[in-house]
């Protein structure tokens, strides 16, 4: 709709405001008013009007946690895509450079994206993991896997966290320093903005822990930390042996009803692993936490021996 | 309220909306921890409003994440003498929400008979964060949609908290396009009295 007439733009300014209008009449209407000494001020005035009937409905707390899920994701966008326009060279955000980066050969991050699982090396699923009926799974049944997990013993709390805290304090007190360059304080920003997140989704009141360890309840060990307020999944593992070759490990979470993948990892060099998803779960749902040694890419359900597991 | 009280609220709403702007040019700098303050402050109204329209708490939570996102990317792009941040911001949750909604009406999984009205939001439950300024603007608003002649009030609870086109409403009335434009008009005519008497008395 080009040219049209100031009585035509006025008679749909209503109509605008309140968005029941076409895109290209709302597009007219606006470049009228944009120069328009009367309909400008009145097309404002009615936004503005149609905005407090927003305001008239009854407020609604959202829940506390999730709220602050959301709030700690934009801000890590936000300073991720801060930094990535103030590089050197200019490229695409490097979404890898999550949690993931912070051990050895994690699972890669994708901030802001949900229900996404992602692996190593392949993506194992795309949108939700892979759910196996437990009738299909070749291993042992449920209650064997329950029992597995329940009988692990519970491992130190909070070690892994008090040294994610601890490194960022430590650079955040680098970050002040007068002798730091200004290229060390942005790769150091980075870095503590990971970790930020990292600590965001490790505690809170809606973090789940799942105690991980192996039958005999000594070394491999780690946990599993759910928020689930945000439904981040971080996983820290140490002392696991690298899989046999041609073969990795693959993370289960166990349910009443399945087995659901979420993703297969490698641990680096000294054993360590950590791994970082985003899954929605209903709270009650998850039973244990499973990591079994499976061919390179993974499987659709568990057919290897399970090394570690965690009873949640 | 005395002549007092009632200044020093009104100067503090002044000050509030100053803030959001001083906000919005700290976010076109890439302060991120202005899009914080941001939220703190809006979250909750924005939610409520999408909410009301979603009836969903996973996509109203979306649509909030998705509002502040464009807010954070689009910050240069605010226009004070368009009006009030919160305006802005409500606006685009409104057009996300509706954007959703209407996807929704067209696979069917919101009929237009499932109808969001102006009924529920009548009489409200009294929040206590909420100013006493802003309550009384809220109380004038409400006294006026009240006063609405039925079928222009109809028009409004179509296009504001459903979503329908002006020819949707026509349709779903049986009215000509013609007259929903007017009633439409006359109804936001009417509701913005009580904003532009607000206004004088601030400025």
């Amino acid at each position: 709709m080009n040219g049209i007439s100031h009585e035509e733009a006025y008679s749909e300014l209503a109509g605008v405001a309140l968005d029941c209008v076409s895109v290209e009449v709302a597009s007219a209407v606006r470049a009228h008013a944009a120069l328009c000494p009367e309909c400008g001020p009145e097309l404002a005035a009615m936004e503005a009007t149609a905005a407090t009937l927003g305001e008239l409905v009854p407020s609604v707390q959202m829940n506390r946690g999730r709220g602050a899920g959301i709030r700690s994701r934009l801000l890590v966008r936000a300073r991720s895509e801060r930094e990535t326009r103030s590089a050197p060279v200019p490229g695409p955000p490097d979404i890898s450079r999550g949690v993931a980066s912070l051990t050895g050969q994690g699972q890669r991050v994708t901030p802001g994206a949900q229900r996404v699982v992602t692996g190593e090396t392949k993506r194992v699923t795309a949108g939700k993991p892979t759910r196996v009926p437990l009738d299909v799974a070749p291993i042992s049944s449920t209650s064997n896997w329950f029992a597995i997990a329940a009988a692990l013993a519970v491992i130190a709390t909070g070690v892994q966290l008090f040294r994610v805290t601890s490194e960022r304090n430590r650079m955040r007190a680098q970050i002040s320093a007068p002798d730091t360059t200004a290229h060390q304080k942005d790769s150091l920003a980075r870095v503590l903005s990971q970790r930020d997140s990292m600590i965001t989704a490790m505690t809170g009141p809606d973090v789940k822990v799942v105690a991980l360890g192996n039958q005999g309840g000594r070394q491999p060990l780690g946990r599993m930390l759910w928020n689930q307020s945000s439904n981040d999944w971080i996983m820290v593992l140490y002392n696991l042996r690298p899989p046999k070759p041609g073969m990795t490990y693959q993370v289960w979470l166990v349910t009443d009803s399945e087995k659901i993948s979420a993703g297969t990892f490698k641990p680096d060099a000294q054993g360590k692993t950590m791994m970082h998803a985003r899954y929605t779960m209903a709270r009650n749902a998850l039973r244990a936490v499973a990591i079994t040694e499976e061919p390179e890419g993974g499987m659709p359900a568990p057919t290897g021996p399970m090394v570690v597991a965690g009873a949640a | 309220m005395n002549p007092s009280e009632q200044a020093q609220s009104y100067s503090s709403e002044n000050v509030s909306n100053a803030d959001d702007v001083a906000l919005i040019r700290r976010m076109v700098e890439a302060d991120e921890t202005a899009l914080g303050a941001l939220y703190d402050r809006w979250a909750r109204s924005l939610y409520s409003l999408v909410l009301h329209l979603l009836r969903d708490p996973d996509e109203a939570e979306d649509v909030v994440e998705e509002t502040f996102w464009q807010a954070w990317r689009k910050a240069n792009s605010y226009e004070p003498a368009r009006g009030a941040v919160s305006t802005w911001l409500l606006t685009i949750g409104r057009r996300k929400a509706l954007d959703r909604l209407r996807a929704k009406k067209r696979h069917k999984e919101d009929p237009i008979g499932n109808d969001r009205t102006f009924a529920d939001i009548a009489s409200p439950s009294p929040d206590p964060s909420e100013n006493v300024e802003g309550s009384e603007l809220r109380e004038h608003v409400r006294a006026a949609l009240r006063e609405l002649p039925a079928e222009q009030r109809e028009v409004l609870e179509l296009g504001y908290f459903n979503g329908l086109s002006q020819t949707e409403i026509a349709d779903a009335t049986g009215q000509p396009l013609g007259t929903v434009k007017t009633r439409m008009r006359l109804a936001m005519q009417k509701l913005r009295e009580p904003l532009s008497m607000h206004r004088e008395v601030t400025e």
